[in-house]
């Protein structure tokens, strides 16, 4: 197999990796499908366009705020929509159709903004290549690779050994156990927003400077992180990781052998197997429902 | 005045469209954003066969609702394992499955570039090609569609459908056949948004796949519950306000590419709007909320 392949499937495994792990973080605590998630990742590009294209502020710090300012909207959407209707104790189906109306509003806000056509943000690091074990790269992809790894073991730290990570764990484990004893639960569900908000928002600037952007690039990354969540078995940033890399390798064999117009078609194919065959995912617990 | 024709055409094939996914998510409660996928299938069988076989208009119809009510049985399927949210992923991933399908296979459907020149549909002689003819035709399956579904709903088949919606485990307990009950709608379903799908590729005569994204299902989903999921009549009063509002944008004057935004934006909002303070829509009586699988 080429090197080159192997090489373009971590990469896309990089990116998917950041939308995947933003998206299962808040899944796991609020319990339903943020589609608008999707948006935060167009919206932070398109947040540092502005920022770098027509305010002429300097690349580096329209990134930070670029991811700040879709941060920003993941949280909105959170305290002004979610909250509300989750005070209400309504289905995560009713949340799901919330968060695909927001999806759409925001996406068509975007497009009325700037437009329809592809933008991409001047870069100075350009589209010049290295070549590492006989497989080309850009910066901006390496970039991609280290800060992915970099991010993903950071919120396996934070998850893990901070207060905040075990108030996060408490209430994705049991809200009203974790409110008994002392949590604000919805503080702290903010708080997922935001961290998972930020690593869209990362990973959105970085598709941004990798090809460029449209206001509507943001449905396909979240649906392949979903697809690698549920790959993974949504339980565990491992298990993330390797559904993003066996999604990521999958596309580019794909695209090898078949076409990559297929690449779309490919990647659920595959989530229907796993949907069907093994819906715990390749690592993970099998759950029950109730049957007769 | 053709104008006028256009849109009453436009409404009733959206209403058909409506009104069946409403069998589908407002009374078995399986929520499915495939919709357009169905539509898509029907409307390019309808156009292939006109274009290369040259078969009459009934007979495209037919195999046009045979050959979605099958795929309708395949995206119905995974529902007896997977549930909810999930499920909605899995009716996700059979539309763009679907709509890559009809913009990738170049050589069957003529990918990207769609199918120009689906020829006037003629019906015992009488060949339909004024606007009123067509708003007849329609007009008398979007007639026959609500017919059909009220007899549906009504039947010991609708109630086993509402017995899913609330409670699959009980209505399973109480002997109902739960599995062919929601492969069952699914066909169902899929077959009438089939019709819809055949009517509009001769009513445009010119289809191509951008009609039939994940977008249309998701335009779909919003006037079933804008109009009420699990009603007869509000899916009728969704697709006429949804298709009647964008178009009160044009008299305020507004360029047709902001429109486009604004129309988006409409039933985008108007969904959230409606899941913050009234999730059963108009005239709904199914407010998306179940009783949570017991594990």
């Amino acid at each position: 197999m080429e090197p080159q392949i192997i090489t373009n499937g971590l990469i896309s495994a990089s990116s998917c990796l950041l939308m995947a792990l933003g998206f299962a973080l808040i899944y796991r605590t609020a319990r339903f499908f943020h589609f608008a998630h999707g948006i935060v990742f167009t919206a932070s590009a398109y947040c540092t366009f502005l920022l770098v294209a027509w305010l002429q502020v300097p690349l580096w710090l329209s990134l930070v705020l670029g991811t700040a300012g879709g941060t920003l909207i993941g949280v909105l959407t959170e305290i002004c929509i979610y909250r509300n209707l989750r005070r209400r104790k309504v289905s995560s189906l009713v949340l799901l159709l919330a968060s695909l109306g927001l999806y759409i509003v925001l996406q068509n806000v975007l497009s009325m903004i700037f437009g329809d056509r592809t933008r991409s943000i001047p870069s100075v690091w350009g589209h010049e290549t290295i070549t590492i074990i006989g497989a080309r790269v850009t910066y901006v992809q390496l970039g991609t690779m280290c800060i992915s790894l970099t991010l993903s073991f950071a919120l396996g730290v934070l998850l893990k050994w901070t207060r905040l990570g075990r108030a996060v764990r408490a209430v994705s484990d049991n809200p009203e156990l974790a409110n008994i004893s002392g949590i604000d639960s919805d503080r702290i569900t903010v708080c997922v927003f935001a961290v998972g908000s930020a690593l869209a928002g990362v990973a959105g600037n970085l598709a941004a400077l990798d090809v460029n952007m449209t206001p509507t690039m943001g449905l396909g990354p979240l649906m392949m992180g979903i697809v690698a969540g549920i790959i993974g078995g949504g339980r565990g940033i491992a298990g993330i990781a390797l559904g993003a890399l066996l999604l990521g390798m999958a596309q580019h064999l794909g695209a090898w052998q078949i076409g990559s117009q297929w690449q779309d078609a490919t990647a659920f194919l595959i989530l229907l197997a796993f949907l069907l065959v093994r819906p715990e995912g390749v690592i993970g617990k099998k759950h029950r429902t109730a049957t007769v | 005045m053709e104008y006028v024709l256009h849109i009453l055409i436009l409404i009733c094939i959206y209403v058909i469209l409506s009104v069946s996914l409403n069998l589908i998510a407002g009374y078995a409660g399986l929520l499915s954003m495939a919709h357009a996928a169905f539509y898509g299938v029907g409307a390019y069988v309808a156009a292939l066969m006109a274009l290369n076989l040259h078969s009459p208009f009934l007979v495209n119809m037919v195999c046009a609702v045979i050959l979605s009510g099958l795929l309708g049985a395949l995206v119905g399927t995974p529902s007896l394992r997977i549930r909810n949210d999930y499920f909605v992923i899995a009716t996700f991933a059979f539309q763009v499955i679907t709509f890559n399908v009809l913009n990738n296979w170049v050589s069957f459907t003529g990918g990207p570039m769609g199918l120009p020149g689906i020829p006037q549909p003629t019906l015992c002689g009488l060949q339909v090609s004024s606007h009123l003819g067509f708003l007849i035709l329609v007009g008398s399956f979007c007639a026959s569609t609500l017919l059909v579904t009220h007899r549906i709903v009504r039947s010991p088949f609708g109630r086993v459908l509402k017995a899913i919606r609330e409670d699959e485990v009980f209505a399973q307990a109480a002997g109902k056949n739960v599995a062919s009950g929601k492969v069952l709608v699914f066909v169902m379903g899929a077959g009438m948004a089939a019709v819809a799908g055949v009517l509009y590729a001769y009513y445009i005569s010119f289809i191509d796949p951008t009609s039939f994204t994940v977008m249309e299902s998701i335009f779909i989903i919003s006037i079933v519950i804008i109009g009420g999921s699990g009603s007869l009549w509000g899916p009728v009063v969704g697709a006429v306000v949804l298709v009647v509002l964008p178009e009160l944008l044009r008299f305020i004057g507004l360029p047709s590419s902001v429109a486009a935004n604004l129309r988006q934006i409409i039933y985008g909002g108007l969904m959230v709007a409606f899941m913050m303070w009234r999730p059963r829509g108009f005239l709904g009586e199914y407010t998306f909320q179940r009783k949570e699988a017991r594990e």
